[in-house]
């Protein structure tokens, strides 16, 4: 037995420790160190950087590229600002050496055989000279889209959504460089469309009438298989008073540019020669070809950033053993006891997990992008067909950083499910399901669907990888096989931020609520 | 069940059948008295059913009408689901084996069995059974909703779509492939276990075995190399047993893609059984 | 740091899950200078009550106050409650030290101090391999060693001896004491009562979620049902008949065994030769805490084995 000593009145006081101090650095550092230093969570961020740049190297191995005839064509045009551009049309013209207006009526605007493309063009243009690429403006009615005033290939404004069936006015005013264009039903109420400055359209300049009727792209999909044909189209436009202000020399007819899909080498046009005629003050106008920025179907950098597919398995479950390892032990008690704040211990662990993983995801997608482009290029995915890649590009830099944070994002996504489900087993497959099953199933489902998928599941984020600019005034096929997403890289990427922030959120109300 | 079992009738127990059954009993018995596995297993079934019916349900016939050609799989549509709910299957799988790791478990389990091969064996019966059971309900319950959903959606018989029944063969074929290859995910769950032992690893391999084929695949753009990926996955040879139309677009035939499948679960049961042996408890 | 005293109070402390009721108001105080143990049969709300303290669980009424002061108000927590609840709780792939490093990262406690525990617990040289590998002993010391890292006035143990062997708890025993003599308040859980014997100078016993006794060990081995003598002898029935006529309380516990209570030893003796009975054996019986303690918790036993016995009948 024991005898009870008179317990001292003073209390005990430290000596051997200074006194501590309760911040979110401490936390940070905290979770930093029990991140370090497990060594298998070591390996697994080793292992996700490995596997993301083995298998876009290995995506980037494999595909290979060839053109019959050799595939070495002149360089193709450039517009204004160096953009790529597609630049062939019907032009009936007159020399503007100055200041002046073309008014117009479009009479008739048709489509030839075969399906009408919802961006053919017809109407007037004053352009810096009839090669392809110079600086130009033009008004015009679309079979899809109305009236638009668009210069210098990349620029498009709308006017007024009138059917291509019915007759309308146009009228372009030049004022130096200021082009104004206007629009009408009748010929006397006059509505302007609006005003555009293109510098480029100094001193004589043509003016007159064009058609342009691009490639219809048609899909053929199926549950994992797609095909898609694109077939030139061939429209005709009738213009009757037809008023040239300031216009001098005769009428000339010219098949301005190359048309679209011939390699340089075929005798001629795809959609065939263009014709025009006038008579009486008409004009019959028939041709093919586009006026706009040319459009990539292959993304190479969101192609050598594909590893981050695969990679994501391993920093998610990574996300997810960074909590429900503790809650097996029963480890989180020791943290929680140790930090009562328990929605501060989560955010801290969200913060050293996404900056972790976007460390890692930076190293992969840095090395992918820089491995897999000269594999690409020996691959034939080079210039003049595709562009030449530099990571400094601004889409480029955007894809690559924000595969990083697509990652850290996963994590932080995959931490905060965790910490709800409490169970690795249950948090892995969920983020398994909401990530790589729909990144299998957007190609075989219907393309409603998969849309949906892309644009409203956490999948959205993968769209920050795209590198393609995209018009609004190009008629493009959106397919998810190629890797494309609805709404644009940014949307994409704050549709995931939005989900992992909701996600990290109810599981910081869940945990400061729950007994541990 | 087992008379060996509850009475340890010397006279059965020297029997290698009853120990057999015997073995199989426990692990039953271990399945069946956790909560989780039928959470699990309900989990599966409303996984399956569900992504068959989002995808079914967001058809049209008018889209697909309007183009040259329409050949759409509706059953294999219905079907869509199996491709969701095999990672639920697969975690099923897994969990049978590695929870006993986690928890210790296992070393009684070995302990009371010393056969490692029938303990594998027994886990092996008892999960491919449940699974049996369970890929059975999914498939045919998703099919069920995708009959309905696929008629309103304008897949009528005038268009050229007989309602999906059992009577046709390829829809049978569908059927009992799909309740086959749910069995061979869960098996391949519990072999990958076996070998790995770890939850978390486990489950990272398997998901990346289950997805990552087919996403690499999705990536090559060469066609060869995109078919023969394809041919080898799991995943994607496995479900071609799940098509009833325009069979020649597969990269491998129905039954022979289930053979793949089958390849592989019976490949890593294999070795998870060499592991199991080989490796201390 | 705050100064804190270190008192800890529950006061009322009421938790079910589901339809067990874990604590049923649960109230008592624990002050510094001395150790307190904390004892129970399994399933008491031992457990759930230290929870409550460290707020991990959350009471469904009543308080724990740890200098007056709610643990979620407490900012720098280490400084002030050093717990060990489960020893187990270590990441197995994690290095011994390193589990305590990021604890230290916590409350910016520097690194030395994290050597310095681990010489305290003497895992000076197993600090440096992995959690894993370590014995129950191994790890009851560290999760020791995490409660010591912030050099708080407040201890909390849950059932610190388990998995020790005799080596360790006494060294355990010493080791709690020592804490104790510091100023420091120190409670320690325990369901067996033998173990805090040598140790504790308070007890508080619970059961079934409410507080049996808060007493000091003295005074609850007073209360405890006195000394008692054992007596072998052949002439039985003459045996007891002098001893009942001279008060005390006599039970036959064998052929020829019999049970005294109420006289000293001395006094049996003297009986007896006085009256001309004949005995070969007699032994004095000191009552025990463990004795004290079955009496208390005997009617409030959570998980009680049925008697052998009845066990054979069925």
């Amino acid at each position: 037995m024991t005898d009870t000593q008179t317990p001292p009145v003073t209390p005990y006081r430290s000596t051997a420790v200074p006194a501590g101090r309760d911040g979110f650095v401490q936390l940070l550092r905290a979770e930093w160190t029990k991140l370090r230093t497990v060594r298998r969570w070591g390996l697994t961020l080793l292992g996700a950087v490995l596997v993301t740049v083995l298998v876009s190297v290995f995506a980037a191995t494999s595909s290979k590229v060839q053109f019959a005839g050799g595939g070495d064509r002149g360089p193709e045009p450039t517009g204004p600002g160096g953009v790529r551009i597609v630049d062939s049309f019907r032009y009936a013209h007159q020399a503007l050496p100055g200041d002046g207006t073309i008014t117009v009526r479009l009479a008739e605007f048709r489509t030839g055989e075969g399906s009408t493309p919802e961006w053919g063009k017809a109407g007037v243009l004053i352009k810096k000279d009839a090669a392809p690429g110079a600086s130009y403006a033009a008004l015009m009615l679309t079979p899809g889209h109305g009236v638009r005033l668009q210069n210098d290939f990349v620029h498009d404004r709308a006017g007024s959504n009138s059917p291509a069936g019915e007759p309308r006015w146009l009228r372009l005013t030049r004022d130096g460089t200021t082009l104004t264009g206007y629009e009408s039903a009748d010929g006397k109420e006059w509505s302007e469309v609006g005003a555009v400055t293109v510098p480029g359209l100094t001193g004589t300049v043509q003016v007159g009438l064009f058609v342009a009727s691009p490639m219809v792209d048609t899909m053929d999909r199926q549950f994992g298989s797609v095909s898609v044909s694109s077939e030139p189209s061939r429209s005709t436009a009738v213009f009757d008073d037809v008023t040239v202000d300031g216009g001098s020399g005769d009428w000339r007819h010219t098949d301005v540019g190359e048309q679209p899909g011939g390699d340089g080498q075929s005798s001629g046009p795809v959609g065939g020669e263009g014709e025009s005629s006038e008579s009486g003050g008409r004009f019959t106008l028939t041709g093919s070809g586009d006026i706009a920025p040319a459009q990539y179907n292959t993304d190479l950098a969101a192609m050598s950033l594909s590893g981050t597919q695969l990679g994501l398995v391993l920093i998610a479950a990574l996300g997810v053993l960074f909590i429900t390892a503790e809650y097996r032990r029963g480890m989180i008690r020791t943290t929680f006891a140790a930090s009562p704040r328990r929605g501060r211990v989560l955010v801290a662990k969200a913060v050293v997990i996404g900056v972790t993983a976007f460390a890692a995801g930076l190293v992969a997608s840095v090395a992918s992008f820089l491995i897999a482009q000269p594999i690409l290029k020996a691959n034939g995915h080079k210039p003049p067909r595709f562009p030449e890649l530099q990571l400094t590009d601004g889409p480029v830099l955007r894809a690559v950083l924000g595969s990083a944070v697509l990652l850290a994002l996963i994590a932080v996504l995959a931490l905060g499910l965790g910490a709800l489900l409490r169970r690795t087993a249950g948090a892995v497959a969920t983020v398994v399901v909401l990530f790589v099953a729909p990144l299998v199933l957007v190609t075989t489902l219907p393309i409603g669907f998969a849309q949906f998928l892309q644009q409203f599941t956490p999948l959205a984020g993968f769209a920050v990888q795209e590198t393609l600019t995209r018009y609004d005034h190009v008629a493009t096929l959106c397919l998810p096989e190629e890797g494309c997403y609805p709404q644009g890289p940014w949307i994409g990427i704050g549709t995931l931020l939005l989900y992992a922030v909701a996600v990290l959120g109810l599981a910081v109300w869940r945990v400061r609520r729950r007994d541990v | 069940m087992s008379e060996a079992l509850l009475t340890g009738a010397p006279r059965v127990t020297a029997r290698g059948a009853g120990r057999m059954t015997g073995a199989v009993h426990a692990e039953w018995t271990k399945l069946r008295t956790l909560h989780s596995t039928w959470w699990l297993l309900l989990g599966i079934v409303l996984c399956t059913v569900g992504v068959g019916a989002l995808t079914t349900g967001s058809l049209s016939a008018g889209d697909c009408l309007a183009r040259r050609t329409c050949d759409e799989d509706t059953v294999k549509l219905s079907l869509t689901g199996v491709w969701v709910g095999q990672a639920a299957m697969a975690v099923f799988g897994v969990l049978a084996v590695t929870a006993e790791y986690g928890t210790g478990t296992m070393r009684v389990t070995l302990a009371a069995i010393p056969s490692r091969l029938r303990v594998l064996a027994a886990k092996a019966v008892v999960v491919a059974g449940l699974a049996a059971v369970v890929g059975a309900v999914s498939v045919l319950g998703s099919l069920y909703l995708g009959r309905v959903l696929v008629l309103d959606a304008g897949f009528t018989a005038e268009a050229g779509y007989p309602p999906i029944g059992l009577g046709d063969g390829a829809t049978l074929r569908a059927v009992v492939g799909g309740v086959l290859y749910y069995v061979l995910v869960a098996l391949l769950g519990v072999g990958l276990g076996a070998a790995l032992r770890d939850t978390a690893g486990t489950l990272t391999g398997v998901f990346l075995l289950l997805y990552g084929f087919p996403l690499v695949a999705a990536m090559l753009s060469d066609p060869d190399w995109e078919k023969t990926a394809k041919r080898l996955s799991p995943t994607e040879a496995g479900l071609s047993v799940l098509a009833t139309r325009n069979l020649e677009a597969l990269p491998i035939g129905p039954w022979a893609g289930l053979g793949v499948a089958a390849s592989w679960a019976v490949g890593v049961l294999v070795v998870g059984w060499a592991v199991l042996k080989g490796r201390d408890a | 740091m705050d100064s804190i005293d270190g008192t800890v109070q529950v006061r009322g402390l009421r938790k079910r899950f589901g339809s067990v009721t874990a604590l049923d108001g649960l109230s008592f105080t624990v002050t510094p200078g001395q150790v307190t143990g904390f004892v129970g049969p399994n399933g008491a709300g031992k457990s759930t009550t230290m929870r409550i303290m460290l707020g991990l669980d959350s009471a469904d009424a009543g308080e724990a106050l740890i200098g007056g002061r709610a643990y979620h108000a407490l900012r720098t927590p280490l400084h002030e409650v050093g717990a060990m609840l489960d020893a187990s709780a270590v990441h197995p792939s994690r290095r011994g030290r390193d589990h305590l490093l990021w604890l230290a990262h916590s409350h910016r406690i520097p690194v030395r101090r994290v050597d310095e525990v681990l010489e305290q617990v003497g895992l000076a040289s197993a600090g440096r391999r992995r959690a894993g590998g370590y014995s129950l002993g191994m790890r009851q010391r560290l999760g020791i060693a995490s409660a010591l890292l912030g050099d708080p006035p407040v201890l909390l143990f849950d059932e610190p001896v388990n998995g020790l062997d005799p080596e360790g708890i006494r060294w355990i025993r010493g080791f709690l004491r020592s804490l104790a003599r510091e100023g420091r308040t120190v409670l320690v859980s325990s369901h067996l009562m033998s173990e805090l014997e040598d140790s504790a100078d308070h007890l508080v016993v619970v059961g079934r979620g409410r507080v049996i006794a808060d007493t000091s060990v003295r005074e609850l081995l007073a209360t405890a049902s006195g000394d008692r003598v054992s007596l072998r002898t052949d002439a039985r029935t003459e045996a007891m008949t002098v001893l009942a006529a001279a008060g005390a309380t006599v039970a036959s516990t064998g052929r020829d065994t019999l049970t005294v209570s109420g006289p000293s030893a001395e006094k049996v003796v003297q009986l007896l030769s006085g009256a001309g009975v004949p005995f070969s054996e007699i032994s004095a019986h000191r009552a025990t805490l463990e004795e004290a303690y079955m009496e208390l918790t005997g009617d409030v036993l959570e998980f009680a084995a049925a008697p052998v016995d009845e066990e054979d009948a069925r």
